[in-house]
């Protein structure tokens, strides 16, 4: 993944809907009688919005797409033949990026909150919890996201669906704006999905907005999705092989 | 030029029926469809949906909704005609199938900009059309600003040609392209919000820098008409000057191709 490196910038970079967001409610701070919107002012807005892109940043998956690649082409069978799932060689090297995109991503992280006015949390429980949860959202992003990619066995629309996830998974994990914001049916649906736990809650714990009984609470609700999406993973799995063989025979 | 327009009838006909072939991708070109017009409502719908919030950067939630529709509309124009052949420059050049392009005795950047076509994304200019019109519905907009705005959207989608062939030209020099395209990707996205929604430094950068503002913002404040005069004709001299300048870069590019075998 080291040899990557150039592109990890650029792919750290054109992730920016969360940046064009931070913008916006920045500059709608700023103009609001009082300079701030439902408690937050412009450092607060940049605060929030710069730590949802470094915990979006950790959450990065693109395993999806290499499914419905291998799947497409037939490269899978070769790795079939191997006594692991391939699915930890695509763990792996999801993980071995996270490692070569954390030096650059803290550089521009630094490099956007000296220019924002962002403050994060002084708190040092709250970096070693956020990073936890962070590490609990990735694994169960990339659970789901395998699965959706092994839609590729039925359908060739796959990566599509993958774009639709990603979708809901932006909208009720907060990128848009902080989950409070959202209408109050919005909320009560989100508490029961894993997307704010994953991205919203990890952003506020480093703004300092979130106690430790929150993320203890979200780290709850997270395993319990880990288990949830671990069978849903390997159930698509044994399904789609079948389904595979009967094709490639 | 009648060679031309023929050439372009082909073009149309045999990407369309190599396309209609795969119905079930249409499933999939929906469903991104959707996603995207998803995340440019969602975007737009929490900032208005805030007590206390009726404008943003001094637009109304109509006003903002024209821009959020020329948005949409021209990611519909960028996956219909431009991001098909852009990204296959780049392969062509790594193949050296390019040399069958420069050989044959038309333009060649009419040969890579013109052959491909993804009509499956065509939902997308639809649903940009639809935005428009619903968003201009609740304003008074007169014949005069529909004829001004469309004008100036010619502009905008010049802009946007140039600014991925320039992308995609660099493939002569370098192999990879498609994180660069990627990148432009990324600050349009930042079109969906009128510019004035930014603060000023990055309004500047998304003016002058990567004339962002020109593409959406400027067509739905003709449509509007609160246009200044001086951001109108800017516009296509912008347009023009970056016309001149990636042909310019084009036929450089094309005259340092030494194919994929030497």
């Amino acid at each position: 993944m080291a040899e990557y490196r150039a592109e990890v910038v650029i792919w750290m970079l054109s992730g920016t809907l969360s940046l064009v967001m931070m913008l916006v409610w920045m500059a709608q701070a700023q103009a609001a009688p009082g300079g701030q919107i439902r408690g937050y002012d412009a450092a607060g807005f940049a605060t929030y919005f710069l730590s949802t892109w470094l915990v979006s940043q950790l959450l990065v998956v693109w395993v999806a797409w290499e499914l419905d690649f291998e799947i497409r082409q037939g490269t899978l069978s070769a790795k079939l033949l191997r006594p692991l799932d391939p699915m930890w060689t695509h763990y792996a090297s999801h993980v071995a990026e996270r490692l070569v995109r954390i030096a650059p991503m803290l550089v521009l992280v630094t490099a956007f909150a000296l220019l924002s006015g962002a403050r994060f949390t002084t708190e040092w429980w709250a970096y070693p919890a956020a990073l936890g949860l962070a590490a609990l959202g990735f694994t169960a992003r990339f659970l789901y996201e395998y699965a959706i990619g092994l839609l590729a066995f039925w359908t060739e629309s796959s990566t599509s669906f993958q774009e639709l996830a990603w979708l809901v998974y932006a909208a009720l994990g907060g990128m848009f704006a902080p989950l409070d914001f959202y209408p109050a049916w919005v909320q009560a649906v989100a508490v029961w999905t894993p997307f704010p736990y994953m991205l919203g809650l990890p952003a506020q714990l480093l703004a300092g907005k979130a106690g430790p009984e929150d993320a203890l609470r979200g780290a709850l609700v997270m395993l319990g999705w880990l288990v949830v999406f671990w069978f849903l993973r390997l159930a698509v799995w044994r399904a789609g092989l079948k389904k595979y063989g009967a094709v490639g025979a | 030029m009648t060679r031309y327009l023929r050439l372009l009838r082909i073009f149309t006909g045999a990407t369309l029926s190599a396309q209609l072939e795969y119905r079930a991708n249409f499933v999939g070109a929906l469903l991104a469809s959707l996603g995207e017009v998803g995340v440019a409502l969602l975007g737009l719908g929490i900032v208005f949906g805030q007590p206390g919030i009726t404008s943003v950067g001094g637009w109304s939630f109509r006003e903002a909704l024209l821009v959020t529709g020329f948005f949409m509309l021209t990611e519909g124009v960028i996956s219909v005609f431009i991001q098909p052949n852009m990204s296959k420059i780049a392969d062509a050049i790594r193949t050296g199938s390019m040399d069958f392009t420069l050989l044959k005795p038309i333009d060649a950047q009419f040969g890579v900009s013109a052959r491909h076509l993804n009509v499956l994304r065509a939902p997308d200019l639809l649903i940009g059309l639809g935005l428009i019109a619903y968003a201009a519905s609740g304003l008074s907009v007169t014949a005069g600003g529909v004829l001004g705005a469309a004008l100036l959207y010619a502009s905008a989608v010049v802009i946007v040609y140039c600014i991925w062939l320039a992308l995609s030209t660099t493939a002569f020099w370098f192999v990879k392209t498609q994180n660069v395209a990627e990148l432009f990707n990324g600050v349009f996205g930042a079109a969906r919000f009128p510019v004035s929604a930014f603060p000023l430094p990055v309004r500047a950068f998304l003016t002058f820098v990567v004339p962002v503002a020109f593409i959406t913002t400027v067509p739905a404040q003709a449509m509007t008409g609160e246009l200044a005069w001086s951001v109108a004709l800017a516009s296509p001299v912008v347009a023009a000057a970056l016309f001149v300048g990636t042909r310019l870069f084009w036929l450089r590019a094309v005259g340092s191709y030494t194919s994929a075998s030497s």
